[in-house]
């Protein structure tokens, strides 16, 4: 059986995240959600209260790794048991109404909130991109999110090489930027 | 490539690639000078932000499947199910 060991340096866990998320978030999973859902059942929450927390966790570590602002001072574990630990005290304060103001103070929930907050901002761009169609958008997906390496992308959505793929990611980015453009000319003209 | 996809090759180098200092300080002086263009890499921003909301959605679909896998739902084993309401059944009728 191969090694379950995950990647130790966080260049090496962004290569992993970028060239084979699923495997490596599976992973991540099986090693981790026993001890958020220990962690959070201990205090008063639920399988799916802790599988609420864990996802959210495992988005501002995903992010941060993909943008190399990613510190990890021991196991990738350990970092996802402290973040889920922390958004369930959140939770928890949040549900029995008590201020958030102690918490805020805390360098980890500056960092979890920014992370998350930007979640809200832009839901007009959401519609224009579901209208986008599958290819165009799962392009655009793979290639800002996901930052799959362009070799990836170009094999998986079989395009010739890099060149023409980089060159359909801008005519998709063309067609979000145009839809969005003539529904803002739209409302100014009416 | 044609002009208008140069045109957000070159704004995306801005935006999100690593301009050098020299290349930034020349950028910002052109913005300064071109309120159009500004507008253009506003509108592209907003691109791209509304991109990584979307992204993480999908994220969070994929997180969700991940589960499903590790830990598939417990279907109650009917025939111990049904065993079980018949003793409680006697029991209540005696």
């Amino acid at each position: 059986m191969t090694t379950l060991a995950l990647p130790t340096s966080t260049a090496a866990l962004r290569h992993a995240l970028r060239t084979n998320r699923q495997r490596t978030l599976t992973r991540i999973y099986q090693q981790t959600f026993p001890m958020v859902r220990r962690l959070v059942r201990q205090h008063g929450g639920s399988v799916q209260d802790a599988q609420d927390v864990f996802h959210d966790a495992l988005i501002v570590f995903y992010e941060k790794a993909l943008a190399d602002t990613l510190v990890l001072t021991a196991s990738v574990s350990t970092y996802l048991v402290g973040v889920s630990r922390h958004l369930w005290q959140r939770e928890l304060r949040r549900r029995k109404r008590l201020p958030l103001a102690e918490l805020a103070d805390d360098a980890q929930e500056l960092l979890i909130s920014e992370a998350l907050a930007a979640e809200e901002a832009t839901a007009s761009v959401l519609d224009y991109v579901a209208q986008l169609g599958t290819r165009c958008r799962e392009l655009l997906l793979a290639f800002y999110y996901f930052q799959q390496p362009l070799e990836q992308i170009a094999a998986d959505h079989q395009y010739r090489n890099v060149r023409s793929a980089t060159v359909q990611k801008f005519k998709c980015l063309e067609r979000l930027r145009n839809a969005v453009r003539s529904v803002l000319v739209e409302t100014f003209t009416t | 490539m044609r002009l208008e996809l140069e045109q957000l090759r070159l704004v995306e180098h801005q935006v999100l690639g690593n301009p050098s200092a020299a290349d930034a300080a020349a950028w910002r002086a052109r913005l300064l000078a071109d309120p159009e263009l500004q507008a253009d890499v506003e509108a592209q921003q907003q691109l791209y932000r509304g991109l990584q909301a979307v992204g993480r959605q999908q994220l969070r679909q994929e997180l969700a499947t991940i589960h499903a896998k590790l830990y598939p739902p417990r279907r109650r084993n009917w025939v111990r199910a049904t065993v079980a309401g018949l003793c409680r059944t006697i029991r209540w009728s005696r």
